[in-house]
């Protein structure tokens, strides 16, 4: 019966997301919803590393990665966003496949440091690679509306799109997690020593984790710039914005859990906007502050992250269902 | 010729400030155990710090040292003792988050407070060199050379030959014997942020005569700092001092051969190559101290 019910409130709110943009036709709030969604989407991604217990700072680089690959085959060469898309996420793995060497080799911190330096690297490689990306001047992406150029007049096209991304993850994240690779991950996490005295090869959980991380950051970097339509360095690799921004959502949601990015998400990205909107007009860089200050009352006070403290909900709910104590 | 020469030594100066700004983190690094993201940002406060004596009391940036140093290791130990020390138990990620929470908060309180304009401090000795053999050397880099050789050297008599610094040796090689000791841990704590931060201050100080200060000046100083200790070793003074003056020369020469674009491109290349090869360092204690400082 619960599950029957779970099921129904789900298609509800399916159904209901469905109709939002037939309902709100004002272009803020359908960027607001395809931001969360976009949000959903890279701090799902982001998170799949941190099943493993490891965690990155720098996931900016194989969004630029990704959106710098899929703009200049379309600019530059002509060459079809979907055809892009495939180009955008094989490049942010090839990214992957370097940092997979800190990742692989070093414990924690290390690898979120190597992150780091990676994406802030490729930010100024970007800046100083002028006859490919257009350096600090960025590229745009031209207004040719229509499905063949991912371009369109309206938001809605895009709202779709970020939101089947976000489900997407969602439901990949969640099969990783429940499948042999996320409980390796999750051994690795809890005691990376005991899991290969276990016989598992956590070097390769880590690596595929990674992979996939990479690759789904890189495909949803190409499907942002086609909804900006310019990317630039210092936003296509915005430390701010696609490297702390999804880690923030992630820890304060709950990082390693499946629904905790989700929930970050929908936190941070309005909040985030709002601050930004009426704190940073005031004050830039306030913002940031805030956050900050939330971070280190969530390490002090619900370490497991907001999902955590709606973790005897979810049981009440689904008793009886085995996989919802460790989501 | 020339030039090589010319740009090696400069480099290596200016090393002698990242192996200052590496010893601080390796302090907290091996005593505290936490992983300092904000330790960039404690180099950005010094730098703001004596830009504003300057500015404001005409302070030559040598003599703020007298006040930049203390506010400094009194801004370290409030640092282990509001922020670390609640979370001193938790796992080695949340002690992350909070210094990642940190150093947001300083970067960007530096940005409201200060704006995000470039600042520098004008004094007569900024652009004076000295020639020795054909070379030109500039006067601040020597002194913040010297002056970073003097202070390590200092640390490193204060960690051999006092009580105090056999404590702190003591607790780098196990905190859980040194406590069993009688060594008073907590104040340790305590004292070892302090001191790293103030290391990474001199730095700062160090720096501001021939160099400018900006909100996000700290975050290249936070992955150089943990590249030297890195390659230097974690516990290893010497490995660190030396590793500091190697990326120096690898920023300088990179920087002038290369694009000064791409030096930070350079050094993440030597990290990735450096930690396939040798994960404990260059100068590191031997296989799995890497892992010091991580549970």
């Amino acid at each position: 019966m619960r599950t029957n019910k779970l099921i129904i409130a789900t298609a509800i709110l399916m159904l209901g997301l469905l109709v939002v943009p037939v309902f709100f036709t004002s272009t803020f709030i359908l960027h607001m919803f395809t931001l969360v969604f976009f949000y959903i989407a890279l701090t799902a991604a982001w998170n799949i590393p941190a099943f493993g217990g490891k965690f990155s700072l720098g996931h900016a680089a194989f969004f630029g990665l990704g959106g710098y690959t899929a703009a200049i085959l379309y600019v530059k060469c002509g060459i079809s966003p979907y055809i892009g898309m495939f180009a955008g996420t094989f490049v942010a793995m090839l990214g992957g496949v370097i940092l997979s060497f800190p990742l692989v080799r070093l414990k924690g911190p290390f690898f979120t440091l190597a992150s780091i330096a990676f994406a802030e690297v490729l930010r100024m490689v970007a800046v100083d690679w002028r006859s490919l990306t257009n350096g600090s001047v960025g590229i745009n992406i031209p207004f040719k509306p229509g499905w063949l150029n991912l371009t369109f007049t309206s938001g809605m096209p895009f709202y779709y799109i970020a939101m089947g991304l976000a489900i997407a993850v969602i439901l990949l994240s969640w099969w990783i997690r429940s499948s042999s690779l996320g409980y390796h991950l999750r051994a690795a996490a809890a005691d990376e020593d005991a899991a290969k005295a276990l016989g598992i090869n956590t070097a390769k959980s880590h690596f595929l984790g990674l992979m996939w991380s990479s690759g789904l950051t890189g495909l949803i970097g190409v499907l942002y710039v086609f909804y900006n339509y310019v990317l630039e360095p210092g936003s296509g690799f915005s430390m701010d914005r696609f490297s702390l921004q999804p880690a923030m959502n992630g820890i304060i949601g709950g990082m390693g859990t499946i629904w905790g990015p989700v929930i970050g998400a929908i936190i941070m990205t309005p909040l985030g906007e709002f601050l930004r909107f009426y704190l940073g007009t005031i004050q830039q860089g306030l913002n940031f502050v805030v956050y900050g200050l939330m971070l280190i009352a969530v390490v002090n006070f619900v370490p497991g992250g907001i999902v955590s403290l709606m973790e005897p909900w979810f049981k009440k709910k689904k008793s009886g269902d085995s996989s919802a104590a460790d989501n | 010729m020339e030039l090589i020469v010319q740009v090696c030594v400069s480099g290596l100066l200016l090393g002698g400030i990242y192996a200052l700004i590496s010893i601080g983190l390796n302090l907290i690094f091996g005593v505290v155990r936490i992983i300092n993201f904000a330790h960039g940002e404690m180099v950005m406060v010094a730098m703001y710090l004596t830009f504003w004596l300057n500015y404001f009391f005409g302070m030559d940036p040598y003599v703020s040292t007298i006040i930049v140093l203390p506010v400094m290791f009194l801004f370290g130990v409030l640092i282990q003792r509001v922020i670390v020390q609640p979370i001193q138990n938790s796992s080695a990620n949340m002690k992350i988050f909070a210094t990642v929470a940190l150093s947001l908060i300083l970067q960007n309180v530096a940005l409201i407070v200060c704006k995000g304009n470039f600042r520098t401090v004008q004094v007569p000795y900024g652009m004076s060199t000295i020639e020795l053999a054909g070379i030109f050397i500039s006067v601040p880099r020597l002194v913040a050379f010297f002056a970073a050789l003097a202070s390590i050297t200092l640390l490193y008599y204060f960690l051999k030959n006092t009580y105090t610094g056999k404590a702190l040796r003591a607790i780098v090689e196990d905190d859980t014997i040194a406590r069993l000791m009688g060594v008073k841990v907590q104040n340790l704590y305590l004292l070892a942020f302090g001191i790293g931060c103030a290391f990474s201050a001199l730095g700062g100080v160090l720096l501001m005569p021939f160099s400018s200060v900006y909100p996000s000046v700290g975050i290249p100083f936070t992955l150089i700092a943990f590249i030297v200790v890195v390659l230097g070793g974690l516990g290893s003074m010497g490995g660190t001092f030396l590793a500091g003056l190697f990326i120096g020369v690898v920023e300088a020469v990179g920087g002038t051969y290369v694009s000064p674009a791409l030096k930070e491109a350079i050094y993440f290349g030597i990290f990735i190559i450096a930690i396939l090869i040798r994960p404990q360092g260059i100068f590191g204690k031997g296989k799995g101290s890497e892992e010091v400082g991580l549970k």
